[in-house]
């Protein structure tokens, strides 16, 4: 090693025995990055060396010029990458880190004004914080965790939920047919793949023409609010706010959802006798509204929205009915009386200009607009901070927090009867809490499923186009966008039923032997591609059947237990819709990685994705990170039709590319014992399937080593203390709605051991992490100094 | 922290209310001096619904490409005759990536898969163009074409239009809406009351969220601020529009009895087409959609004298079908309409027409059950003089993608491919560039 500028060598030595607070105090260029440069950089990216046409000697501020090239720096040492690992010299984790918020907090002042830089704080680059880090030993003086002071928008599912609460009446939760559609799950999908609310789909008892005329002809809305990208974490509030278009849409909704809930369904009276008119004779009413029928019985909830247009002349006491109603319908809690005043004044002057008719419905729409219906506050205003500059989440704040873990319905009597009792103000009263909503089924929790969905990204399979022509040669037919919406609810039917047992909850996701099917349409996509065979031939005269799964060379199952599932849909279904649980072998398939919906969630147009199913086994079970794709590489596989993926992946072999693709392409390529529709296959183009694969860096040395294919892995992988570790990181995230920090570590230990030795249960993980600080507690320095 | 859009994109997203975003106060009928010389200053698109098949268009004989002016125009597309030598009519493009069958939805001016339900997989081609165009106060403004009951039912309907992945914008169909949205300010009597009340109301909303913005975190405020801005701007563009209202005076439509009490939906139809007029010639929009059918498999047409309605008209085959000669028709009669009101409004050296392109086709390629192997188009107009006109081309194989390239090209907003991936172009024959036959 060249030796040069000695005087540093005594910074460097004195500045890695610093405590971790007291350097992240007040790092600078000279005392954090310029040693760690002359340890283990300027060797190769010296003035003289420059390789990779890079030299660190000019390096010594952050500019917009070299904004990219510190950026790279950044997640290369934050991931290890450099210095290369064959480097006999390595930095260590601290001094790793302290490069890295060295650099984050130059480029995050460096962007102050010009547009922000958040990179780091997206939960795409939380795996640059070293695991070793979180899980080994504890550094001292941590300060104690916390989150930001914060409002967090409120999920497009939960405000879906808010409005078909005010329209509809769901059926509510019964023991004895667990699994269908039930007050208080999230809005599923339609068989279209569609999320929508539609208004009174409580009294639609038919129609005139088949479901693509239904869909068409009931009128519903579908989520206005958003959600970014669709791989990963995405639920993060400070993602997220509501955009003019967004209010814009939401204001004329709320006129709809007012009008709907004062005056009800626009019926004529044949709609609901169910015998058309003669003016409707020889005239095609399909998929228009005139099309429906009704009960005569009144299903909507009546509110006293319905109240106020009962009377030509209504009372002010009824009018701030209707306000206080739709207030706490919306934002889950009582108003202020300064709240509702507000809101009443607007009701009775849109009342007094427009009469009460038109009145109503625009003066009752700046609700639908309030801060608190669009972001749930997590403010902790009231209460002295501790040293830290810390409050704990207090009031309806705190009972919101907790309600909001789990459901997208308003807190339920008990958790308002502990607030308003006082009951709801120590870590014990929390806990109490935690524990009686996860042990009550009955309360629906929508978010758990959220967050498998993405954790997992299970749920993308329906939305990924697929090439006709590669469709068909993989087994597949015209239905399969439908078939994968459908796969998606068995998916969420599965998990439900290992979060019920609770008992070692991700070995069981990633090993489990059961599988819920739809006989009619599923059992292709858990066969052989191999052993399909064409329909028989139809003898002429013979009643046209069709063929049998034996006769389709498909997959033969044992009966399995009949299982009801949300199927996707606009109506409700009552569960006819037979679903069934099978055990399928564990030499074809296990758990959630090998089920078709995730393998084409992870697929292209074309083919398998390798790349996108290693870097998720690489990031969401390992831990590790992969660092942004250079903006000059021209990602691309040859478009070969006679290669193998594998054979085409070659040119990611190259020296430039391998270096991070050797963290992907060999944990995604034993997959390619399924093809891009999820089918089992032996073969490719003509040869013997090769899904070998190999997991390397893991961080855990009793990981690394060959596989022989995806199952060999998952096994490994499935017993990992790591992997463990790894989802309890994610878990962390999705519920804290950040990435984690090196404050968060103990939380994250203990919430690790709560799972661990509680035999691997997700309500005792949550319930540990639902009590820590960073949940409970929210920093509030910026927000009194901005008062 | 700013994870958030920036305030330039949420005001170009600014989909709903109006059907788009609200830009920077520009006066109205005033190009931003940017705008280059003979180049289009207003796009139109007019998308019918269940299909255009091309032989209810192509006149009898033409197979190959060829001048128009020695071919007669059938009868569905005979209103279009007198002004044959400003067309284009293309046939033989494709779209079968687009799953057009039953309706491409945004994949039809996406260039990509669409379908009941499915989100946009990116921005569609017209609002591609919007941005290229000289700012106006509506960058584009989308109107939806429908039966009555679901026009009452549900004014306000993406199907069509997107500014970009998972952002719809929203077609109105019901035109006293929509008018009082536009020209409320000039309005008087009752939609000038519901004007005011809706203003006072809204305008009482950004004062609520402003005073709810107190106390928050530094971070958060300004996350919070996308929220307070989008009322300010819903409130400005209302404002902006108040304050030109002597100018919108000169161009809106009669609000009678079409509006108010419409007898067929075609009386609506002719109301939303009056307006969308009206905001080109006044100045406030430099993009229009027409949705007729607004991008699905339903739609009536009974004031034509066509009672059946619906989905069934997909399922006839459309040469010679009496049926839909007076729906392509009808079409035809609103075309020549924009044309000739453009024609009236003087711009620069010539008329607003010079600086307009309309492109017609459907959302459904050529039919309702279709595979999208052909996707026809008309074009009217030729600002600044890029494309060939009075012209029929034949074209082999290509994507409606590479159209679309070529009309940004035409703008000036040269791509090499619109929504086209370079992996998967060979397989559905694009290629870099404009359309080189299209071009003069």
């Amino acid at each position: 090693m060249k030796i040069r500028f000695c005087p540093f060598i005594l910074t460097v030595l004195g500045s890695f025995l610093l405590p971790v607070t007291l350097l992240a105090a007040k790092p600078s260029f000279s005392s954090v990055v310029q040693p760690f440069f002359e340890n283990y950089c300027l060797d190769c990216h010296d003035g003289e060396t420059k390789k990779g046409n890079l030299s660190f000697e000019e390096l010594t501020v952050v500019s917009t010029e070299n904004f990219t090239t510190w950026k790279s720096i950044w997640e290369q040492v934050a991931l290890k990458e450099m210095p290369p690992r064959k480097k006999k010299n390595q930095p260590g984790a601290i001094d790793r880190r302290h490069v890295s918020q060295w650099i984050l907090g130059e480029m995050e002042q460096l962007m102050k004004d010009k547009g922000g830089f958040d990179a780091h704080r997206r939960p795409a680059k939380a795996n640059h914080l070293d695991h070793d880090l979180l899980f080994g030993k504890l550094p001292k003086d941590l300060e104690p965790a916390s989150t930001p002071a914060r409002i967090w928008r409120i999920h497009p599912q939960e405000h879906l939920v808010r409005f078909n609460e005010l329209i509809n009446k769901e059926p509510a939760y019964n023991p004895k047919t667990p699994g269908l559609r039930t007050r208080g799950d999230h809005i599923p999908w339609n068989n279209q793949g569609e999320v929508k609310v539609y208004y009174g789909l409580d009294r639609i008892k038919g129609q005139v023409g088949g479901s693509a005329a239904y869909a068409a002809a009931i009128t519903g809305f579908s989520a206005i609010l958003d959600t970014t990208g669709d791989h990963g974490l995405r639920s993060y509030p400070a993602l997220y706010s509501v955009n003019g278009a967004q209010a814009s849409q939401i204001a004329s909704r709320a006129e709809d959802i007012v009008r709907f809930m004062a005056y009800g369904p626009k019926i004529e009276p044949y709609q609901l006798t169910g015998k058309l008119p003669a003016k409707y004779k020889d005239v095609d009413i399909r998929g228009t509204i005139e099309s429906l029928f009704y009960h005569e019985e009144v299903m909507r909830p009546l509110t006293p929205v319905y109240e106020l247009v009962q009377e030509e002349n209504p009372s002010e006491e009824k009018l701030r009915s209707a306000v206080n109603y739709l207030f706490e319908s919306l934002t889950f809690r009582e108003p202020s009386r300064e709240e509702s005043d507000t809101y009443l004044n607007i009701l009775k002057k849109s009342v007094a200009n427009l009469g009460l008719k038109d009145g109503v419905i625009l003066g009752l729409t700046p609700i639908f607009l309030d801060r608190d219906a669009l972001f749930r506050p997590e403010l902790a205003e009231y209460g002295k901070p501790d040293k830290y500059g810390r409050v704990m989440l207090h009031g309806h704040e705190l009972a919101l927090a907790i309600n909001s873990a789990f459901s997208y319905l308003k807190p339920d009597a008990e958790l308002k009867g502990s607030l308003k009792e006082g009951r709801l103000k120590t870590r014990d009263d929390i806990k109490r809490e935690v524990t009686r909503i996860l042990s009550d089924e009955s309360i629906r929790k929508p978010r758990l499923l959220q967050f498998f969905h993405e954790y997992f990204d299970y749920n993308l399979a329906g939305g990924v186009c697929k090439d006709a022509k590669a469709l068909s040669k993989a087994g597949g037919g015209g239905k399969h966008p439908n078939v994968m919406f459908g796969m998606t609810a068995s998916v969420d039917r599965l998990i439900e039923l290992i979060l019920q047992e609770d008992k070692q909850v991700l070995k069981e996701l990633l090993t489990t032997d059961r599988f819920i099917l739809d006989p009619g349409s599923d059992l292709l996509y858990f066969s052989t591609r191999e052993k399909l065979r064409k329909p028989p031939p139809q003898k002429k005269g013979e009643k046209k059947k069709a063929p049998s799964p034996e006769e389709l060379g498909q997959i033969v199952l044992p009966k399995g237990q009949p299982i009801k599932v949300r199927i996707p849909a606009v109506k409700f279904t009552n569960g006819k819709v037979a679903r069934t649980l099978v055990s399928i072998p564990r030499e074809e398939r296990m758990g959630v990685l090998t089920h078709p919906s995730w393998l084409v969630s992870h697929s292209d147009a074309m083919d398998n994705h390798a790349i996108l199913r290693g870097k998720w086994i690489r990031e969401r079970l390992l831990g590790g990170g992969i660092p942004d794709i250079p903006i000059t590489v021209d990602a691309q596989l040859p478009d070969e039709p006679t290669n193998t993926l594998r054979e085409r992946m070659r040119v990611t072999r190259v020296q430039e590319c391998w270096r991070c693709h050797r963290k992907m392409d060999p944990l995604g390529l034993p997959f390619e014992m399924y093809n891009h529709l999820g089918l089992r296959r032996t073969t490719e183009q003509g040869k013997p399937v090769d899904a070998s694969g190999e997991i390397i860096d893991s961080g855990d040395p009793s990981l690394n080593g060959p596989v022989k294919n995806a199952l060999e892995m998952i096994d490994k992988l499935a017993a990992s203390e790591r992997v463990e570790q790894v989802f309890v990181r994610h878990v962390f995230r999705f519920w804290m709605g950040r990435n984690e920090t090196l404050e968060d570590a103990p939380a994250l230990q203990a919430a690790h051991r709560a799972y661990k030795n509680n035999g691997g249960s997700m309500k005792a993980l949550l319930t540990s992490l639902l009590t820590s600080d960073a949940f409970l507690y929210r920093k509030v320095a910026h927000n009194r100094a901005g008062k | 922290m700013n994870m958030i859009t920036t305030r330039r994109k949420m005001l170009r997203t600014m989909a709903a209310g109006i059907g788009t975003a609200a830009a920077a106060p520009i006066v109205p009928g005033f190009a931003k001096s940017t705008a280059q010389a003979g180049k289009p200053k207003r796009i139109i698109f007019f998308l019918q619904n269940q299909g255009f098949d091309p032989y209810t268009a192509i006149p009898k004989g033409l197979k190959e490409d060829a001048a128009l002016d020695s071919f007669k125009f059938e009868e569905p597309i005979k209103d279009l005759e007198p002004i044959k030598d400003r067309l284009h009519i293309i046939n033989g493009l494709h779209g079968q990536h687009t799953s057009p069958s039953h309706s491409a939805f945004f994949g039809a001016l996406g260039g990509y898969r669409g379908g009941i339900g499915s989100p946009p997989r990116g921005a569609t081609i017209d609002h591609v163009l919007s941005r290229n165009l000289p700012e106006t106060i509506l960058p584009h403004l989308c109107i939806g074409m429908d039966s009555l009951p679901n026009m009452r039912s549900r004014p306000t309907l993406a199907t069509l239009s997107a500014t970009g992945a998972g952002k719809p914008i929203f077609m109105h169909s019901n035109p006293q809406d929509l008018y009082q949205a536009l020209f409320g300010s000039i309005s008087t009597g009752e939609v000038r009351e519901r004007y005011e009340a809706r203003s006072n109301v809204l305008n009482s909303v950004e004062k609520i969220a402003l005073q709810n913005s107190r106390g928050l975190p530094i971070n958060e405020k300004e996350r919070y601020s996308s929220y307070t801005d989008g009322f300010r701007d819903m409130n400005g563009l209302r404002s902006q529009l108040a304050g030109i209202s002597d100018h919108l005076k000169k161009f809106a439509p009669v609000y009678g009895e079409k509006f108010t009490n419409p007898e067929f939906e075609t009386d609506w139809h002719d109301s939303l087409l009056d307006l969308g007029i009206s905001a080109l010639k006044s100045g406030i929009t430099n993009t229009l959609t027409i949705g007729s059918g607004r991008g699905e498999i339903f739609g009536a047409w009974k004031g034509l004298g066509v009672d059946k309605q619906g989905h069934n008209l997909g399922h006839m085959p459309q040469p010679n079908n009496e049926i839909w000669v007076k729906i392509r028709q009808y079409n035809c009669r609103m075309l020549v309409k924009m044309v000739k009101e453009l024609e009236s409004m003087p711009e620069g050296d010539g008329t607003m027409m010079d600086n307009t392109l309309i492109v017609y086709t459907s959302n459904n390629a050529d039919k309702q059950h279709t595979s999208g192997a052909n996707w026809p188009f008309i074009l009217i107009g030729n600002p600044g003089g890029p494309l060939k006109t009075g012209r029929f081309t034949q074209m082999a194989k290509r994507p409606i993608n590479d159209l679309y390239a070529t009309l940004l090209h035409a703008v000036g907003a040269p791509v090499d491919r619109f929504n086209m991936e370079k992996s998967l172009a060979p397989t559905y024959h694009s290629k870099a560039g404009p359309i080189e036959n299209l071009l003069a």
